[in-house]
């Protein structure tokens, strides 16, 4: 069973100092606390910088004695990131898990990650490879994923929630998807067409 | 000293202890006739009394004094009867003051419904003149400090006719005999360790655990209010939590020993779990705890090694009591039985061999103290033990059959 006390202990404490380290977590819109969002910044002096990565969290029945599970939602290039899944090569969310980590704590490893990838233990061998090889090529494309992928676009939510209905989808679905994905317009337009 | 008063029932011809009467049976010697009730304060005979009314004047003489009191206890527990049956031909005599104040108390005595410190005036007066002339000349130090006052108030104050003891600089009452420094040390020492305590567990409310981000000992029920302490780090963990994590199922390739026996937060091992109602500030209130808690442990038997009977896989280094019984294993053959659980056995070959095999990779896993939370192999660990079976294979198992 999962100590819903403590999650909501963490999500205050997170809350708390949101300023400071820009780390986000908060429920899905379905109001369990079983399935979080997680949001962190891409880390200053990287090819990730000025990015907003969203992260889904899943928490196990054992949480916090397991740990949660983490995946990046927005689409990142990245050694240790799956590029087509998102999921993230990360020892403390596998065996290195201790009960006395935080899904803030978490994340924050997350981002260290961001900014120190490990290209000999890869999630994913295409960016690994590039990284090694011909790691120009490698920031380039990163850069351009951040940039398209990790920006919060400078329109509006308005703005977007206009372009999408342009698109033909219904209004109120535009705005629930939006608001689900955390206002990336190409996260909601993906699974608005999915849906 | 008893020997220099007269004995009462020598004078009157009829004492039966003869030679061996602790009091003189020389008629030199003065009899004792003061009235023990008059000395308490009250007697229901006034002047009627057989007994002398008067104040132990003769105090004053140095050792004659306590001699008086204690023959007058005698005296009146010896003859309680004496002054219903016997005429009052006894010399009476009384000094004049005394009879106009006691004649109008010349009636059965019933006892003041007051408390015996709400009693006014000359009443007291007499209780105390009567009761410090004995005890004053048996040194301070035998007299008993006012319990009143040792509990937080005495309510006669300057007034009390006990000694009012020194306050004890750490609980504040007024506990410490002037006269008997043993017990002055006794008091300090037990009230310093009171006062630690108190401290102490002021100090560990305060204390959160790292896994369930609450205050230990503000846990809702009383079984969850314990500090679970690692052997090798200082992180404060509640029993609960600490015990959960070492024994929850080593998911995704947790390794038991370098993950689950680790400290959650510094990752340093330690092989076992010292339960304490307490969270302790230094290394020595550390090792007390644990020194307490094996003792504890020792004095209990071991389940595994049953009497002799049973293999305990802790060995020497297993923190209860091997205790072997006359007629065991161990005690006919000197070493422990082999290793095959008897109430687990199962008719199928395959399952008895699989159970050595896991005995001896328990063995193999647990050559040093465990932890002693886990009794036996819980199925988790044996699902655990299973699994690294099946990868090790039977290269193993072969040789560990024949044991």
């Amino acid at each position: 069973m999962i100590d819903f006390a403590r999650v909501q202990k963490e999500l205050q404490e997170c809350s708390r100092d949101v300023e400071k380290s820009g780390i986000k977590v908060s429920p899905k819109s379905d109001g369990s606390l079983a399935r979080l969002i997680g949001t962190i910044p891409g880390p200053v002096g990287t090819p990730y910088e000025g990015g907003t990565f969203q992260i889904d969290i899943s928490l196990p029945d054992g949480y916090p004695f397991e740990p949660p599970k983490m995946q990046f939602a927005t689409k990142v290039w990245h050694p240790n990131i799956s590029s087509q899944s998102g999921a993230i090569c990360l020892d403390i969310l596998k065996d290195q898990w201790s009960p006395a980590l935080t899904l803030k704590t978490a994340l924050l490893s997350v981002q260290a990650l961001l900014s120190a990838p490990q290209p000999d233990d890869p999630q994913d061998a295409v960016v690994a490879q590039q990284y090694l090889r011909d790691y120009q090529t490698f920031v380039g494309t990163a850069r351009y994923w951040t940039e398209s992928f990790a920006k919060i676009s400078s329109l509006g939510v308005e703005e977007k929630v206009q372009k999408l209905v342009e698109m033909g989808f219904p209004e109120a679905q535009v705005r629930s998807t939006l608001e689900v994905v955390g206002g990336d317009e190409n996260l909601a337009l993906e699974k608005l067409c999915s849906s | 000293m008893s020997k220099r008063v007269l004995c009462k029932f020598f004078a009157h011809g009829a004492c039966l202890k003869g030679e061996r009467c602790e009091f003189s049976h020389d008629w030199k010697d003065p009899s004792n006739n003061v009235c023990t009730f008059y000395l308490k304060g009250v007697c229901a005979y006034g002047s009627r009394c057989r007994y002398e009314h008067v104040k132990p004047l003769r105090s004053e003489s140095p050792g004659s004094s306590s001699s008086t009191s204690s023959r007058q206890s005698l005296v009146s527990d010896s003859s309680p009867l004496g002054h219903h049956s016997q005429n009052l031909s006894g010399g009476v005599f009384l000094t004049p003051g005394v009879l106009t104040e006691l004649s109008a108390l010349s009636r059965p005595f019933f006892p003041s419904k007051e408390p015996a410190w709400k009693v006014e005036s000359e009443q007291l007066d007499f209780v105390d003149a009567g009761n410090i002339g004995g005890p004053r000349t048996s040194g301070p130090a035998d007299r008993p400090i006012c319990s009143f006052a040792a509990a937080g108030n005495c309510p006669r104050g300057e007034n009390c006719p006990h000694i009012h003891g020194n306050i004890c600089p750490i609980c504040g009452k007024q506990c410490l005999h002037p006269f008997r420094p043993e017990e002055r040390e006794e008091h300090l020492k037990t009230c310093e360790k009171k006062q630690k305590n108190l401290e102490a567990l002021k100090h560990s409310q305060e204390i959160e655990c790292s896994v369930c981000l609450e205050r230990v000992l503000s846990k809702p029920t009383a079984a969850e209010r314990k500090f679970g302490l690692l052997s090798e780090c200082d992180h404060p963990f509640c029993i609960s939590c600490i015990r959960n994590w070492r024994s929850s199922s080593p998911t995704s390739g947790m390794d038991v020993n370098s993950a689950l026996r680790a400290c959650p937060i510094c990752r340093k091992l330690s092989y076992f779990v010292i339960p304490s109602v307490i969270w302790y500030s230094t290394k020595e209130e550390k090792q007390e705890i644990i020194d307490n808690y094996k003792a504890k442990l020792r004095s209990i038997d071991c389940k595994h090694f049953d009497f002799g009977n049973g293999n305990c896989p802790f060995g020497t280094s297993c923190f209860y009591k091997h205790t072997v019984k006359p007629g065991s294993y161990v005690w006919k053959y000197q070493r422990p039985p082999p290793r095959r659980p008897t109430q687990r056995r199962s008719n199928a070959l395959d399952m008895d061999t699989l159970f050595d095999m896991v005995a001896d990779l328990e063995e193999m896993m647990f050559d040093s103290p465990e932890d002693l939370d886990i009794f036996c192999l819980d199925p988790v660990e044996i699902a655990y033990v299973l699994r690294q079976l099946a990868v090790s294979s039977d290269s193993s198992s072969d040789e560990e059959i024949n044991i």
